[in-house]
């Protein structure tokens, strides 16, 4: 009788094992085509530039393993650093204004009528249109015989450097990026602000708490992981500034708007260094990774300051 | 489960069938009732797209079956062009404006067994290792100076009387005086571009091995005939004569400006005069070679006008090599190339207006056109840097600076 028991337990086992494994089988099935495109879109092409990266390929010849010489060869450059500088304005700077206005944009526009609602449309309507058209659009609006210079040269006023004078065709360029952008995150910290609950801001409200106080204290808290996706998407996106780049200053007046991107794409790739440019793609991408991290590690760390966790 | 396991299966090997089935569809070109040549063309102001497909119209009509369809190159060069589409495995047949180097002659078919190649123009500048690989329309100059004769002549300024940089510069004074922006410039490429079509008349001409020197680092911007080039370039910046507002200006601007009397001097090399001519603007223009600081009339400095290469990996090359030889060889083709860029080939004449005539006396009259290509052919990139470098004249670098930049941006790339 027992040694009936030990067997029906026997083949009871074997048949979940049998159930566990199929199920298992299964589920890898399921999951074979997300695998299988996202190594051959993802993990083969990265895995291709590293290896690009140590090589000195020209785009056509056999390539020849070069070891770390691509890498070193970013740091004697001279315009890599010129171009990191300005990277990293546009990227702070970007994301801080785009971040910035996007929030105060969502904050006055967070009602449901129909006027918010065309505001908001018009301030996401830029980031319908490519980017490359609309550097072409404002640079016949703010070129040297662009639309705002020949209306001041009818009053006799010299026109303004918007994309003539270093300093000023960055200024101009990171203002047509955030105009650009920041309407994304208007739609994105609109949508946020719906989910805090209106009870919780009556509440405040009742207990006399100023519609700033609500704004700082209440609201911004609770969108504050929203506000954390917008700004690594930003910083991110910003790092990589490329169309704008090319159709409304080509990087010019004497490169003080070329961007790290723009090096690479029209000037290495350009050139017959794709081994090289392959290196400081590699080396931009390991860049993006580690400030998203960074951004979003800060961000944890400050949600479990607030918890108290 | 057995439903399960049949749909899962059918959804991994989905995308692979896909997959295959989109790789196996793509990539032929040739159609069953004839052949699609896939040229990359050069589209500017006064290549337009619809002037090729005219072009090329007449080429599909005397050649029933074969069909040219155009590549454009959207904001990347002909080179890139070229390269991504060999780097997707779905070469082009012909590009045009890909001036073949030592280090990629590999991607061009070798043309040299043509019999047709060597009626071509500037062959043998642009042989490389005595092998010829590309095959040019015609010939372009560039060290020339067109002036507003109105300018001129409200200033007192008899422009054949201009052949040192120091008259130059006085004249710009007197240009300025007269109430006239003395010389036109613009952003983009055209800064970097104006500069050597001025220098190297004169540093070209002193030493035709200059170039090649910089190549082997046995010379320097900062050590050669190009200083004092960057040094009165500054001085007409300083001095007013160039305007740092004009760098806000695309090519087409900087062309328009001028043309519309505006400015009073112009650099640019003779496919200005199509431009003019369209503007019929050219019987008020005059153009003379452009001063330097030692010989003049200097050589003019120039290069192939509408090169063709065939691609090696091309799947139609003996259509292709057809192709290229009517581009080059066809009398109504060469005229009518020549005519709408205003080149110009010893042998080849059309209806000029006196414009495109002085130009021709000019190339009749230089003692020689230097030619930058094997072996002084300036490293990749160079003309970008160039560009920078002088836009950095306008934003407070000194000469030395910018000359002492670009040996430094050279000696980094090699």
């Amino acid at each position: 009788m027992v040694e009936l028991a030990e067997l029906t337990a026997g083949l009871d086992r074997q048949a979940r094992r049998r159930a566990r494994l199929r199920e298992s089988a299964v589920s890898f099935a399921m999951m074979g085509p997300a695998v299988l495109l996202y190594t051959v879109m993802t993990v083969v092409p990265v895995g291709v530039a590293v290896y690009l990266s140590l090589t000195d390929w020209d785009g056509f010849s056999a390539a020849a393993f070069i070891g770390l010489d691509n890498y070193k060869h970013l740091f004697d450059d001279p315009s890599s650093s010129e171009a990191w500088y300005v990277t990293a304005l546009i990227a702070t700077a970007g994301t801080v204004l785009m971040v910035g206005l996007g929030l105060v944009y969502a904050l006055a526009l967070k009602g449901r009528s129909r006027a918010n609602s065309f505001f908001r449309a018009v301030a996401y309507f830029p980031h319908v249109i490519s980017a490359l058209i609309l550097g072409y659009l404002w640079a016949a609006i703010l070129g040297t015989n662009g639309a705002i210079n020949n209306t001041l040269a009818k009053f006799g006023i010299e026109p303004l450097g918007f994309l003539f004078d270093e300093q000023f065709a960055l200024i101009s360029l990171i203002g047509v990026i955030v105009w650009a952008g920041f309407g994304f995150n208007v739609v994105l910290f609109v949508a946020a602000l719906q989910t805090v609950p209106a009870e919780l801001l009556e509440a405040a409200a009742i207990d006399g708490a100023s519609k700033r106080q609500i704004n700082l204290r209440i609201v911004i808290p609770m969108i504050a992981p929203v506000v954390t996706v917008a700004t690594v998407l930003n910083l991110v996106g910003l790092i990589r500034a490329y169309d704008i780049v090319v159709s409304l200053t080509g990087g010019g007046p004497a490169g003080s708007t070329q961007t790290f991107t723009y090096l690479i794409l029209a000037r290495s790739f350009e050139g017959t260094k794709v081994g090289y440019a392959t290196a400081q793609a590699v080396f931009l991408m390991v860049v993006s990774a580690v400030l998203a991290l960074v951004v979003t590690a800060l961000r944890n760390r400050q949600d479990q300051a607030a918890t108290g966790s | 489960m057995k439903t399960m396991w049949r749909r899962a299966c059918g959804l991994t090997v989905a995308p692979l069938v896909m997959a295959s089935a989109v790789a196996c569809g793509g990539g032929s070109d040739q159609a069953s009732e004839g052949t699609t040549l896939r040229v990359i063309v050069n589209i500017t102001p006064n290549l337009t797209e619809k002037y090729w497909n005219d072009l090329f119209d007449g080429y599909e009509k005397a050649h029933p079956g074969v069909t040219i369809k155009l590549e454009l190159t959207g904001t990347i060069s002909p080179d890139a062009k070229l390269r991504q589409d060999l780097a997707a495995g779905d070469p082009p047949d012909v590009a045009q404006q890909i001036t073949p180097k030592a280090d990629n002659v590999s991607l061009f078919t070798d043309l040299s067994d043509q019999p047709w190649i060597k009626k071509t123009p500037l062959t043998a500048q642009y042989a490389v290792g005595g092998k010829h690989y590309v095959a040019g329309v015609g010939e372009q100059i560039q060290s020339l100076v067109f002036y507003n004769k109105a300018a001129f002549a409200k200033a007192g300024v008899d422009a054949a009387r201009i052949t040192t940089m120091a008259q130059f510069t006085s004249a710009m004074g007197e240009l300025k005086d007269a109430g006239y922006k003395p010389l036109q410039t613009a952003g983009q490429w055209v800064t970097g571009a104006q500069f050597s079509m001025i220098a190297d008349a004169g540093v070209l001409t002193a030493d035709p091995e200059w170039s090649a020197k910089r190549n082997q680092g046995k010379a320097s911007f900062a050590e050669s005939g190009y200083l004092p080039y960057f040094d009165h370039y500054k001085s007409w910046i300083d001095d007013g004569y160039l305007e740092k507002s004009a760098l806000g200006l695309t090519y087409a601007d900087g062309q328009t400006a001028f043309l519309n009397g505006k400015s009073a001097m112009y650099v640019m090399g003779s496919f200005f005069v199509p431009a003019a001519d369209a503007a019929k603007k050219s019987d008020d223009i005059g153009v003379f070679t452009m001063p330097t600081d030692g010989a003049y009339p200097s050589g003019q400095f120039g290069n192939i006008s509408n090169p063709y290469v065939v691609v090696n990996k091309s799947r139609h090359k003996a259509e292709a090599i057809e192709f290229v030889k009517w581009a080059t060889t066809d009398a109504a083709a060469i005229k009518s190339q020549l005519a709408s860029d205003g080149n110009l080939r010893e042998g080849f004449t059309y209806p000029m207006s006196s414009l495109g005539t002085s130009v021709q006396q000019i190339l009749d009259k230089a003692p020689s056109v230097l030619v930058k290509s094997g072996e002084s052919e300036p490293i990749t990139g160079f003309s970008d840097e160039l560009n920078k470098q002088i836009q950095s004249l306008y934003t407070g670098a000194s000469p030395e600076d910018a000359a002492d930049g670009l040996d430094k941006w050279w000696n980094s790339q090699s």
